[in-house]
């Protein structure tokens, strides 16, 4: 199964970014990043398994695609992902 | 009990505001510190209430709702944000000490305009006279002692036509009239949780026109490894753990304010004041009123040979709650001509009702 992890600078974006996406009917959930992939100390993400494409576009026209996107399939590493 | 000090603190709530502090502290952890459940329920809750303070105030992004433990400390804030030693700074004869404070703290060369009680057209023209070449304008939206509704949208017109920040102090006004961020362009608004907002004490909003600067450093739950504080809001403004219990009643208030609307809460405070005003018409008591557009629910009066502190004495002891004295705001009292006697002051809220103002008058009018 795949995973997308859009990284967030913080929290509060994190759920901004995630009230956006569930209010266009795409299932996000925030998550604490893992550590691999931090560079700040802490830091949150935008998990989701679908409707990716669609993510990007409405985080990006609300100003909220800031951070690296990662992507990762059955458990295994994390990959960076560019769109 | 006739409880008429809401101006200082709304004491009767809406009882969502009692359960939703029940909630947090039960179940409830450190937002922005793990995302274990609890710690992401307290998140939820500090989110939620961001949303529903930017749908009231009309701010486009939630992050630019900082909370603070009350109007002092968010305008704390933005006055050192923006004055320092020698800064040029414009304020109504009407503000509070937590804004007369702070600019003397930080050394502000402060002007004040516009003293005339509940006269608009004075304020702003002595604004517009003074305000070229100033750095700052610190404006109050309700006089805290008068219940005087100061011309906000007028003067935040004139400091965009000058170029000048402006910071509102929105402590009397904030879920009794509209404050729309958008509208006033504000550099900064502050205001409390705990009154017209129904909040708990402890709780305070700041909207964040500008990025602003720290007040206190600390933890901020992003940015771990970085010995400043992050750049962004809120994380900026918001160093150590929120007041979780607190900001979960507020927002219940907030809800509160919106469902029951804020012109129907103006409009039944409108109606106590003409009440109050009407019971005492003729007495020997001196009320400081305007007109109708410029008086919020908030009515101060004296008594001659009579000190405001035996006559709020008097009420105590009939379990009537007023606030006497200079209500932190001498700088009012100077300009009203009140500063020798301080007043009394009784202020309502949508929880008061007409028979209780009645009451109250009806009492008043029996103190020799």
């Amino acid at each position: 199964m795949k995973q997308y992890l859009i990284m967030c600078r913080s929290l509060t974006y994190a759920q901004r970014a995630e009230r956006v996406l569930n209010r266009a009917g795409i299932s996000a959930a925030v998550v604490k990043a893992p550590q691999s992939l931090l560079t700040g100390g802490c830091g949150y993400a935008i998990s989701l398994h679908r409707n990716f494409d669609r993510a990007v576009l409405l985080l990006k026209n609300n100003g909220l695609l800031r951070g690296k996107m990662y992507k990762r399939e059955n458990d295994g590493e994390y990959e960076e992902f560019i769109t | 009990m006739i409880y008429l000090d809401n101006a200082a603190t709304t004491l009767i709530k809406p009882p969502a505001v009692s359960a939703a502090v029940n909630k947090a502290i039960k179940s409830m952890a450190s937002p922005g510190r793990g995302a274990h459940r609890p710690a992401m329920a307290a998140a939820n809750e500090v989110y939620n209430c961001r949303e529903a303070a930017a749908g009231l105030f009309n701010v486009d992004e939630p992050e630019r709702v900082v909370f603070t433990m009350n109007a002092t400390h968010g305008l704390n804030i933005a006055i050192k944000s923006m004055a320092h030693q020698g800064s040029r700074v414009l304020i109504s004869g009407f503000e509070h000490n937590s804004v007369v404070r702070p600019l003397k703290a930080v050394g502000a060369d402060v002007t004040v305009a516009g003293r005339e009680l509940f006269d608009s057209e004075n304020l702003l023209r002595d604004f517009e006279r003074k305000i070229s070449g100033m750095e700052l304008v610190v404006c109050t939206h309700v006089s805290n002692v008068f219940g005087y509704i100061l011309p906000i949208y007028e003067v935040a017109e004139l400091c965009r036509e000058y170029s000048v920040p402006l910071i509102v102090d929105a402590s009397q006004s904030a879920g009794i009239l509209p404050v729309d961020m958008k509208k006033l362009g504000a550099a900064f608004i502050a205001m409390p949780g705990h009154k017209g907002l129904f909040g708990p004490q402890g709780t305070g909003i700041l909207l964040c026109g500008e990025e602003g600067k720290t007040l206190i450093e600390g933890g901020s739950g992003s940015d771990s490894i970085s010995e400043f504080m992050p750049d962004y809001l809120p994380d900026r403004l918001e160093a150590g753990t929120h007041n979780v219990c607190g900001i979960a009643g507020l927002r219940a208030g907030i809800e509160f304010v919106k469902l029951k609307g804020t012109e129907n809460i103006l409009s039944h405070e409108k109606k106590l004041l003409r009440i109050m005003k009407k019971s005492l018409a003729g007495s020997d008591y001196e009320l400081f009123t305007g007109d109708s557009h410029n008086q919020s629910g908030v009515i101060s009066l004296r008594k001659r040979n009579t000190d405001c502190e035996s006559l709020a004495e008097k009420l105590y002891e009939r379990d009537i709650c007023v606030r006497s004295g200079l209500h932190c705001a001498p700088l009012a009292h100077k300009s009203a001509g009140t500063i020798d006697t301080g007043t009394v002051r009784f202020s309502f809220s949508p929880f008061i009702s007409a028979d209780q103002v009645k009451s109250c008058c009806r009492i008043l009018r029996g103190i020799v």
